[in-house]
């Protein structure tokens, strides 16, 4: 299904490694060992907990940070020549605004130092800011100075946008109202990778989901893809005691079948489809004291971030 | 250079009312107290009178206020994240420190031309000469202060240095001979210290070097090198410490 693109890929990290040395004196690795690679055009997640190595990994492509290891390149460029080019630019979760100046006095200093941007006015119109040009910074809510930022980053007209964590700390409406924003702007056209806590976001705005944990890709897949697994039941039941081992192979070789472990005697198996699994535990294996209950997307996130080495697998590479 | 930047920052220091009452009000008030206010202030100094002496003392310190807040307050914005707003715009480093040292000396030129001003107004006097030199140098020396600020800024990393900045310069002042006349060991130890060198060379043009001790009345000397020294030693000292804690900030990221 990938289609032959003309060009260098949008983002291409290449076994990108970042270090730090922490307070304590130890190295500690945020970025390790990450290739990515992103087509011009595509909407992409990047989700993981906290200290997943999502900011760090964003931080490199924006040229924030380099990486200790690997290389980075945005549209065949280093990311710092990308964004001298305008042709990156992003919201940042800790993008620091100044206080003291109006949200109109803001853009205007920001659309300064590139030699081509968007008109000042246009863009603060299509940030959802012009009631609130004159205002100071200090005194917009923590959604206006997202809206803010928001404008910012549209100033050079980017072909990639970065997002990091755009609605963190918002209300549910503020989230909603940035999020229209976004769509309002007709992201059409544009390479957008944005990190989120919020799996709803990312269904709701990408084609593309990148699971990092532990500073490494765990997941990475279309979001249809992703869901489904997301969105499995977990159906547990008591086995008769001698079959158990049989049982889990047999289970684990079923193509819905996710996961499937056992405690004792009782397997757990969480599935894309709940039907058969029960079908078959209380039928051909003999289960008992079956149980079905609906996975919830925390759930499956956290059971994904949290085993390293699994790895969905997405269609290109299960072509190769 | 980028005048759309360069004049949004400095209308953004010019708006706050209470940064420029430290700046430019308070120490043309304290000019007006200590210098045109004074019984001695017709008595001769140097080339010209006291009244100019003092005049020049105050616009250094109103001078170095200035450029040390500002100074300050660019380290303090960049580490909150202003930093990396910018790092995302083609705007380099340098370019953004060049702006910042023509708005330090832009806001360092106000109270020195409203002291100078109130100076005219009051009856300071001195040749054209040391008006015009004395006002240079104080421009130009303060531009060393925006060093301390920055050193303090990233240091301390919040709004508070800014504050530390300011305030240790009056304390500063009171030790550099700033304020009033200090002889014996005082004025030794005073030698030492990072304003002394700056305020004793913008007042050259009118001093000469001659400095007057006013508890005993005796007239002493001070060759033209020792300010050079004292300017030069602590704007590499300011120097070395900014770039030291810039690297170690790096370090951290």
């Amino acid at each position: 299904m990938d289609s032959p693109t003309t060009g260098p890929a949008a983002v291409a990290l290449s076994r990108a490694v970042k270090t730090f040395q922490s307070p304590g004196g130890e190295l500690v690795r945020a970025v390790d060992g990450i290739d990515l690679a992103i087509s011009p055009g595509e909407v992409v997640a990047v989700l993981g907990p906290n200290g997943a190595g999502k900011t760090t990994c964003l931080d490199m492509l924006l040229g924030l940070t380099c990486p200790s290891a690997g290389t980075v390149a945005v549209f065949g460029a280093s990311p710092r020549q990308a964004v001298r080019a305008g042709r990156v630019s992003a919201v940042l979760q800790t993008g620091g605004l100044l206080r003291d100046i109006t949200v109109r006095e803001t853009v205007q200093m920001i659309a300064s130092t590139f030699a081509e941007h968007a008109e000042v006015e246009e863009v603060i119109d299509r940030a959802g800011l012009s009631p609130l040009a004159r205002r100071q910074v200090s005194k917009c809510s923590g959604g206006e100075q997202q809206r803010l930022r928001f404008a910012l980053a549209l100033l050079p007209d980017p072909d990639l946008l970065v997002l990091d964590e755009p609605t963190a700390g918002m209300d549910v409406t503020a989230r909603r109202q940035f999020w229209d924003t976004m769509r309002a702007d007709s992201v059409a056209g544009r390479t957008v990778v944005f990190a989120t806590h919020y799996l709803e976001e990312a269904d709701a705005f990408a084609a593309r989901i990148v699971m990092i944990a532990g500073g490494r890709i765990v997941a990475d897949g279309p979001t249809a893809h992703i869901r489904s697994q997301a969105t499995g039941r977990t159906v547990s039941a008591d086995l008769p005691p001698a079959e158990a081992a049989q049982v889990l192979a047999l289970l684990r070789s079923r193509p819905h079948v996710i996961e499937a472990a056992t405690q004792g005697s009782r397997v757990t198996v969480t599935t894309t489809d709940s039907d058969a699994a029960a079908r078959e535990l209380l039928g051909e294996l003999g289960a008992s004291n079956l149980e079905i209950a609906s996975g919830s997307l925390e759930s499956a996130f956290v059971s994904i971030t949290a085993a390293p080495d699994r790895r969905v697998r997405t269609e290109q590479e299960v072509a190769r | 250079m980028n005048a759309t930047f360069t004049g949004l920052e400095l209308r953004r220091v010019c708006r706050d009312y209470v940064s420029m009452f430290f700046i430019a009000v308070l120490p043309a008030f304290f000019y007006l107290i200590f210098g045109a206010a004074q019984g001695p202030s017709s008595e001769d100094a140097g080339n010209g009178n006291v009244a100019m002496y003092v005049m020049i003392s105050m616009a250094a310190y109103g001078a170095v206020t200035a450029t040390a807040g500002i100074g300050g307050m660019a380290a303090v914005e960049r580490m909150q994240g202003w930093g990396r707003q910018l790092g995302l715009t083609p705007l380099p480093d340098s370019g953004y420190v060049f702006m910042k040292a023509i708005v330090a000396v832009a806001v360092a030129a106000i109270p020195i031309t409203l002291i100078y001003l109130l100076g005219v107004l009051t009856d300071a006097e001195g040749p054209v000469g040391a008006w015009l030199l004395s006002a240079l140098i104080v421009l130009a020396g303060a531009a060393v202060f925006a060093l301390y600020g920055l050193v303090f800024g990233l240091a301390l990393r919040s709004e508070a240095a800014v504050g530390a900045a300011s305030g240790s310069l009056v304390i500063l002042a009171f030790m550099g001979n700033i304020f009033f006349p200090l002889s014996g060991i005082l004025l030794t130890l005073a030698k030492f210290t990072p304003l002394y060198g700056y305020v004793s060379l913008a007042r050259y043009p009118l001093t000469e070097g001659y400095l007057f001790n006013v508890s005993d009345g005796t007239v002493t000397h001070e060759p033209l090198w020792v300010p050079v020294v004292n300017v030069s030693v602590w704007a590499v000292i300011f120097a070395l410490l900014a770039t030291w804690l810039v690297r170690r900030g790096r370090a951290r990221q």
